[in-house]
């Protein structure tokens, strides 16, 4: 019976973790018992060892045979894009199934389109042609009227400014009226001088 | 062994999708180790042979149930597994084991051939899960976890079944002082 703090086979299989294998290592150098259970171990397996591999009298290997090959459903199923053939099967199935059920449509019931489009063609025109006409007529107005307006507005400010402008010329020529005045006035008075 | 891995991947999508000789190669990686591991659990070569062969038909059969593609090794001998046992259990049970040695063990020198002998003599008196054990984690070198996946088992089933067969191997073996063999 081994005295080991682990068991040896462990150690010998290299199933301890390294601090376990320490304390193994450590119990062996102290314990000949123990040092020749391990030894005996080893022996066992190089006794073991010495049973060589042998080559197999034949060799194994299959031919294509559709017997031992995966049915072709089988081969669809494991092959990598399965769930691409599985949902287009399945969208396939759909419609299918939609086309079979969906009721065909009643010829004989289809309405005259042709006829309808005419006679809604009619009618726009016989409503829309006067309302045209009307929102025209109105808008060709208030044209006129905010011309008009425009127009009698610029006149006002020409006025405006005119009457401003002649202002400002009056009071320039007083200006001028009484500069021209003290000239005179200063020149008599130097005429008068000895 | 990342690249092996990828390989062998890439030969299990080949032969998902029909390819044979994709499975051909991907045979010839794995067939020695599949023979040898039925060989030494079953101990006869024509019947090794037949079921490698069934092995691996029925595991191109069945590729599309694997999985993971990395787990290949496992899942491949897990079918030898059962296979093998399947024929074990056809045959007489454990009474073909040979008979233990006469007289207590003995510390003795052998040659190479017949230390090979003693070997083969002292697996076939284990016990075949006991051996089958031995072979996954010695011959194969199966970790403890692969090999509970291989024989569909826990872990700790696995180590008592290895460690048991060892004792019983180690009893048998250990004195053998071989000659020319170290």
């Amino acid at each position: 019976m081994s005295c080991s703090p682990y068991d040896l086979k462990d150690f010998f299989f290299g199933e301890l973790e390294a601090g376990q294998g320490r304390q193994v290592e450590e119990h062996l150098e102290g314990c000949p018992e123990c040092r020749e259970e391990f030894e005996r171990l080893r022996l066992t397996r190089v006794a073991l060892d010495s049973l060589r591999e042998e080559e197999p009298p034949r060799r194994i290997a299959f031919v294509s045979d559709t017997v031992f090959e995966p049915r072709w459903w089988r081969a669809l199923w494991q092959s990598g894009p399965r769930l691409g053939f599985a949902s287009a099967a399945m969208l396939a199935a759909a419609i299918l199934v939609h086309a079979w059920v969906r009721p065909a449509p009643n010829v004989a019931l289809a309405p005259d389109t042709a006829a309808i489009e005419a006679r809604v063609g009619a009618e726009v025109a016989r409503r829309i042609a006067p309302a045209v006409q009307a929102a025209v007529a109105e808008s060709e107005a208030r044209q006129a009227n905010n011309t008009k307006e425009l127009v009698s507005a610029a006149q006002r400010r020409f006025e405006l400014q005119r009457d401003a402008d002649r202002v400002a010329f009056a009071e320039t020529l007083t200006y001028f009226q009484k500069k021209l005045n003290v000239l005179q006035l200063a020149s008599a008075d130097l005429g008068a001088r000895p | 062994m990342i690249f092996r891995e990828v390989e062998d991947r890439d030969l299990i999508a080949k032969a998902r999708r029909g390819g044979v000789e994709g499975y051909n190669l991907l045979i010839s990686r794995w067939e020695k180790r599949v023979f040898n591991y039925l060989l030494r659990l079953v101990r006869d070569r024509e019947d090794a042979l037949d079921l490698s062969q069934e092995v691996f038909l029925k595991a191109y059969q069945n590729l599309g149930k694997l999985e993971d593609a990395g787990r290949f090794g496992p899942w491949l001998f897990r079918i030898a597994h059962n296979e093998a046992f399947s024929l074990l259990r056809r045959r007489k049970p454990e009474g073909d084991a040979e008979p233990p040695p006469t007289g207590e063990a003995r510390s003795f020198r052998m040659f190479p051939i017949e230390l090979t002998l003693a070997v083969e003599s002292a697996l076939a008196r284990l016990a075949a899960d006991q051996r089958e054990a031995v072979i996954l984690k010695i011959y194969q070198g199966f970790k403890f976890e692969e090999m509970a996946e291989v024989l569909s088992c826990p872990v700790s089933t696995v180590k008592s079944r290895l460690y048991t067969a060892l004792d019983l191997l180690k009893d048998t073996l250990a004195p053998i002082q071989t000659r020319g063999v170290q």
